[in-house]
């Protein structure tokens, strides 16, 4: 138990320097905040996506997937009447967008429904005979409505890919406080209606089972599936919504792990200035000591002073986490949105976990962070004679056995690294090993970099620049917290900094190599990949033949369900020549592009080998409208278009395996003595009417696939500059305690005769020279800070080590496979490409995936 | 003297150690303070004085020899056990005062009562009743750096007593001071301390001290080299 008094006589030190405190303060509010912001969107956003697939499985057990192009209708009359499976629904899924909003479409049958949904139960039964009998009839929920200012009888124009038709709003659900979340941003259609929205007549995206438990649902399970034909699959409901929430998963930890960095930055500064509060009572301490306060006492208050601040910066955090997270939700969904499937967060729950979370890493860092600072408060001489020299002469001498803990931590992060080359948390938790064991050796060698320093450059300069190099290492004990502190914040700055730049130089010049059509042309579409929607026929039929077209490549991507995920396929039209812009990092490239051009192997991108765990000589297995197939892997290439990673195969196996004669895409190459819009007017002319797509030429898929990157890494930025901001308030902090504990030793160097503007210089030159030495700790490497991002990671320090578990944070198909050794240069994109370079193209493959081999 | 014996100092030494070099600061010491004496030790700066105080008040553990106080043999107990026996039993009076800046006069007098676990109206009528007695009753809720050197050092007089404890340690108590204020101060110290009857051990280099001791300690380069028996005032 602390004594009243002896807390009054500690508190009140901070009530007489108000600003140190609320730096602190501060400081840890920041780190809460940016912890809670990014765990309430990514809770929000995943929430949301949990609650759609909800909605959308319903009670369903298993689901029937087919191809590319869903399920023959058939099927589903074959189960209800030859098998007589009741518990049976057919959906069709899609994607709209009204007034800037998407809304998930669900095709459904309303008689159907019954057993798996109860959605549309609470609509009279005259409505739904509309929605069943009357075509172009949607329903939505009463929340949905009013927020689009629809009422029934609303006529509505949806877009839906490359077609904007006109639908009716004939029902508006009622919903309740318990369905309202589950059914907003919900679209509802007959099967008709839908398949004639979406263009899938007589085909279903599958079909949903609501099996019985136990041995009767295993017998029925087992019957549907012997009487299934080989081109369609079951597979556990459960498990295809896991799937698609797993894409994510990278996505939502490098967040996670951007939010702890900046929480390590906020830990580092509670130590800091509680540090520099011990410090400066040191005598304070020692009088309480002599008096006859016990070392626990002392102990146990420094300890509450963390606690308090802890508190209150964590209370702070924790109001600031939930504003920001309003703002963060918005570039978490819109990323997923980019590269990943569509989700719609129209209302921000904050849920406690968050919070829990927030607060007990807040009160906990903070305890945590004062440790240190509590013991050396305990430890406190209860004699006042004890000088600052003495104390000086300790924390000198403890550089070493500091710098050799560090080092110690660094080769931990390196073995981590090594003996988990692949996994992403340990990347990171190698990197925070890396950074505490730089912040360790930092005081050993400011020591060195001082001594050496003062004795070449404060013979030059003067008596001012020697005092103050003497002074960093006479002050070791603060100076070197605060030069680390500094440290810290620069390395953040510049690995994350240089991350992105990288990953943008990369993702720029790979751009550069693949872009070679001068034209493009695609369909709209709301998601990135996995986009459904193809060309017309007729208009792709009669694009070659148009005046200024030189040459003409296609493609089509599809999405492959299966009970081992989902896989992304590409089916490619392209002369044999068009191939070597391939960049093959696995097989030989005559004998890959020969396979793949015979259709006797399919090559596959980086991220895909790399997931999977495929190369050359393996062979994977797809489910076609043919039956399962094994398709031999010839070659392994660099591609930034997915993270997911892609089959890619020519356009003649394709044919051969799926029934799907649709394009996605086309990539057009001009005459040389066409004009481009001329051509553009022509192909807008083919389109036909009621139909959308897109021209773009090489230049705006570029610069639009950029800006996709730009907004992609926006987030990683907003997180980066708050752990600046919390870094900056430490070392500013760190700075005024500095200043605060020097009046005395600059009001004697005043009285020796030291002029004002002499004591500016000592001070500036003293803070400089902490800056630099931080900074050049920080940077090891000087073509680090090169304007064109000439990567060399090579040096495991902390900017690169940053860098580097950042990368292997962000899903890099060797995520943080070491600490050095690999280059990243716009020239010739690493070797070890990363989810940001992938994300950042999606782009391109999302509207124009035929430019990708392109001459 | 018939009192019994409240201070025992037996063949006390101690050493540092600074880099390489051992150097002996106390040499065998040894003497005995009764309950209610007042002992000068004297000396010249670095003679050891300070070095001994410490010890004594168990803030620094000896390398040789023992410490008793009222029956209680420093030199066993653990470093807690120092520190909440220096906090029920020593007083301190330093050169430099040392109140604590960020308490007012009063709640420097009341720290170490409510580490005693006083009753807290029990604790304010001893403080007040002090601060009358050094004659700053009115300035109690002022702050340290309020007051003047002398009136500083006469709260920590009154700081040093206001817990009854069984021996008073002071040292330089006008090292900072002017002759005029430093002899007030000395007698308002003399004159609490022999109405409380209470025991101090001062280490002063100043001749003025040692008028108002019982008895006069001579310590030397870490010898002590004589003891003057006769009340010199």
């Amino acid at each position: 138990m602390v004594s009243r008094l002896v807390g009054t006589a500690t508190a009140r030190h901070f009530a007489r320097h108000p600003w140190q405190f609320f730096l602190t303060v501060i400081g840890v509010a920041l780190g809460v905040a940016v912890v809670v912001s990014v765990d309430v969107a990514n809770d929000a956003a995943a929430r949301a996506f949990a609650v759609s697939s909800e909605t959308v499985t319903g009670r369903a057990t298993h689901q029937i997937i087919g191809g590319p192009g869903g399920l023959d209708e058939r099927l589903y009359v074959r189960l209800r009447t030859q098998l007589g499976v009741r518990m049976a629904a057919p959906v069709i899924e899609g994607y709209a967008r009204l007034d800037g909003e998407t809304l998930h479409l669900l095709g459904v049958d309303p008689l159907a429904e019954a057993g798996l949904r109860s959605h549309l139960a609470g609509l009279k039964p005259a409505t739904t005979s509309r929605l069943l009998t009357e075509p172009a009839t949607v329903a939505l929920a009463d929340v949905t409505a009013t927020r689009l200012g629809l009422v029934s009888g609303s006529r509505i124009a949806l877009h839906l890919g490359p077609r904007t038709p006109q639908v009716s709003l004939v029902a508006v659900i009622p919903t309740n406080e318990q369905n309202r979340a589950r059914l907003d941003g919900l679209l509802f259609a007959d099967i008709a209606t839908a398949q004639e929205l979406l263009g899938m007549a007589e085909r279903l995206s599958w079909i949903d089972l609501a099996l019985p438990d136990g041995p009767g649902g295993a017998r029925v399970l087992a019957r549907i599936r012997a009487a299934l034909p080989a081109t369609v699959e079951i597979v556990p409901a459960a498990a295809r919504s896991e799937a698609l929430a797993q894409m994510t998963r990278a996505f939502r930890i490098n967040l996670t792990a951007m939010s702890l960095l900046a929480l390590l930055v906020g830990m580092f500064l509670i130590y800091n200035t509680m540090t520099f509060a011990v410090l400066q009572r040191r005598r304070l301490l020692g009088l309480l000591r002599a008096l006859g306060v016990t070392r626990r006492e002392l102990f146990a208050l420094v300890l509450r002073e963390g606690l308090l601040v802890g508190a209150l910066g964590t209370a702070f955090g924790l109001l600031a986490g939930i504003a920001l997270g309003h703002g963060l939700i918005q570039l978490v969904a819109r990323t997923i949105n980019d590269h990943y499937f569509v989700v719609s967060v129209a209302t921000l729950t904050v849920a406690a976990s968050p919070l829990v979370k927030g607060a007990a890493l807040g009160i906990l860092a903070s305890l945590a962070a004062v440790i240190v600072p509590a013991r050396e408060a305990a430890v406190t001489p209860p004699r006042l004679t004890l000088t600052r020299s003495v104390l000086e002469a300790q924390a000198r001498a403890a550089t070493p056995r500091l710098a050799a803990a560090g080092v110690l931590l660094l080769a931990v992060a390196l073995i981590v690294l090594w003996t988990s080359p692949r996994g992403l948390v340990t990347a990171f938790v190698a990197l925070f090993f890396a950074l505490i064991g730089m912040t360790l050796t930092a005081p050993l060698l400011v020591r060195l970099a001082t001594r050496g320093s003062s004795a070449i450059i404060g013979m030059r300069l003067g008596p001012t620049a020697r005092l103050a190099l003497r002074g960093i290492d006479a002050s070791l004990s603060r100076t070197g917290v605060a030069i680390a502190a500094l440290m810290l914040a620069i390395a953040t700055t510049i690995g994350v900094g240089v991350m992105i730049a990288s990953f943008r130089a990369s993702v720029a010049n790979w751009l550069d190599t693949t872009l070679r059509a001068d034209l493009y042309v695609a369909t709209p579409s709301l998601r990135s990949t996995r986009n459904p929607a193809h060309l017309d026929p007729d208009f792709v039929s009669r694009v070659p033949a148009l005046s200024g077209i030189r040459h003409v490549s296609s493609a089509r991507t599809v999405v492959i369900e299966s009970r081992t995920g989902l896989n992304d396929v590409m089916a490619l039209d392209i002369p044999r020549w068009f191939a070597r812009r391939f960049t093959l990092l696995q097989g030989k490239p005559t004998e890959a592009l020969d396979a793949f051009f015979e259709g006797r192997g399919v090559l596959v991108t980086e991220p895909y080998a790399y997931r999977r765990r495929v190369g050359v000589g393996d062979s994977i297995e797809l489910r076609t409208d043919r039956g399962r197939v094994q398709l031999a892997v010839a070659g392994v290439f660099r591609d930034y278009a997915t993270e997911q990673g892609q089959v890619v195969m020519i356009r003649s196996l394709y044919d051969r395996l799926f029934d799907d004669p649709h394009v996605s895409t086309l990539g057009i190459w001009l005459d040389d003595n066409a004009d481009p819009q001329a051509v553009i007017r022509a192909l807008r002319a083919q389109v036909p009417s009621g139909t959308e797509v897109l021209i773009r030429s090489n230049r705006e898929i570029r610069e639009l696939s950029l800006a996709i990157f730009d907004r992609t890494f926006t987030i990683t930025s907003v997180l980066r500059l708050l752990a600046v901001v919390a870094a900056v308030i430490g070392i500013l902090s760190a700075f005024m305690a500095l200043s605060l504990e020097r009046a005395h030793e600059l009001a004697v160097l005043r009285a020796v005769g030291f002029t004002p503007g002499q004591i500016r210089a000592l001070v500036l030159n003293q803070t400089g020279a902490m800056g630099l030495l931080a900074g050049l700790l920080a940077t090891p490497h000087p073509r680090h800070q090169s304007p064109r991002v000439r990567v060399e990671h090579g040096r495991a320090a902390s900017g690169t080590g940053l860098c580097r578990g950042a990368r292997a944070g962000a899903g890099s198909s060797t995520a943080g496979r070491r600490l050095s050794g690999d280059t990243h240069e716009p020239g010739a994109p690493g070797r070890k490409s990363a989810r940001g370079v992938a994300l950042s193209a999606r782009v391109r493959n999302r509207h124009f995936p035929a430019s990708r081999p392109s001459p | 003297m018939s009192a019994p014996v409240l201070l025992q100092v037996v063949r006390l030494g101690r050493t540092y150690t600074e880099g390489e070099r051992t150097r002996a600061v106390l040499h065998d010491i040894a003497f005995e303070v009764h309950a209610g004496e007042c002992v000068a030790l004297l000396g010249r700066s670095g003679s050891g004085k300070s070095t001994l105080l410490n010890l004594i008040a168990g803030i620094d553990r000896p390398d040789a020899g023992d410490v008793t106080i009222a029956q209680t043999r420093l030199t066993r107990l653990s470093e807690r056990e120092r520190t909440l026996f220096r906090r029920r039993h020593i007083g301190f009076v330093y050169q430099s005062y040392n109140l604590i800046p960020t308490l007012s006069v009063e709640e420097n007098l009341l720290l170490p009562l409510e580490l005693n676990g006083w009753e807290p109206e029990k604790a304010r009528a001893a403080a007040q009743q002090l601060l009358s007695e050094v004659g700053l009753a009115e300035r109690g809720a002022s702050f340290p750096d309020r007051l003047s050197g002398g009136e500083q050092q006469r709260v920590a007089i009154a700081r040093a007593l206001v817990h009854e404890p069984a021996l008073v340690l002071a040292d330089e108590p006008t090292g900072t001071l002017d002759a005029e204020t430093g002899r007030n101060v000395l007698e308002v110290f003399n004159r609490l301390l022999r109405a409380r009857g209470k025991t101090l051990l001062v280490v002063t280099h100043s001749k003025e001290v040692t008028r108002f001791a019982d008895r006069v300690l001579t310590l030397e380069d870490g010898h002590l080299l004589a003891q003057t028996a006769e009340v010199v005032w």
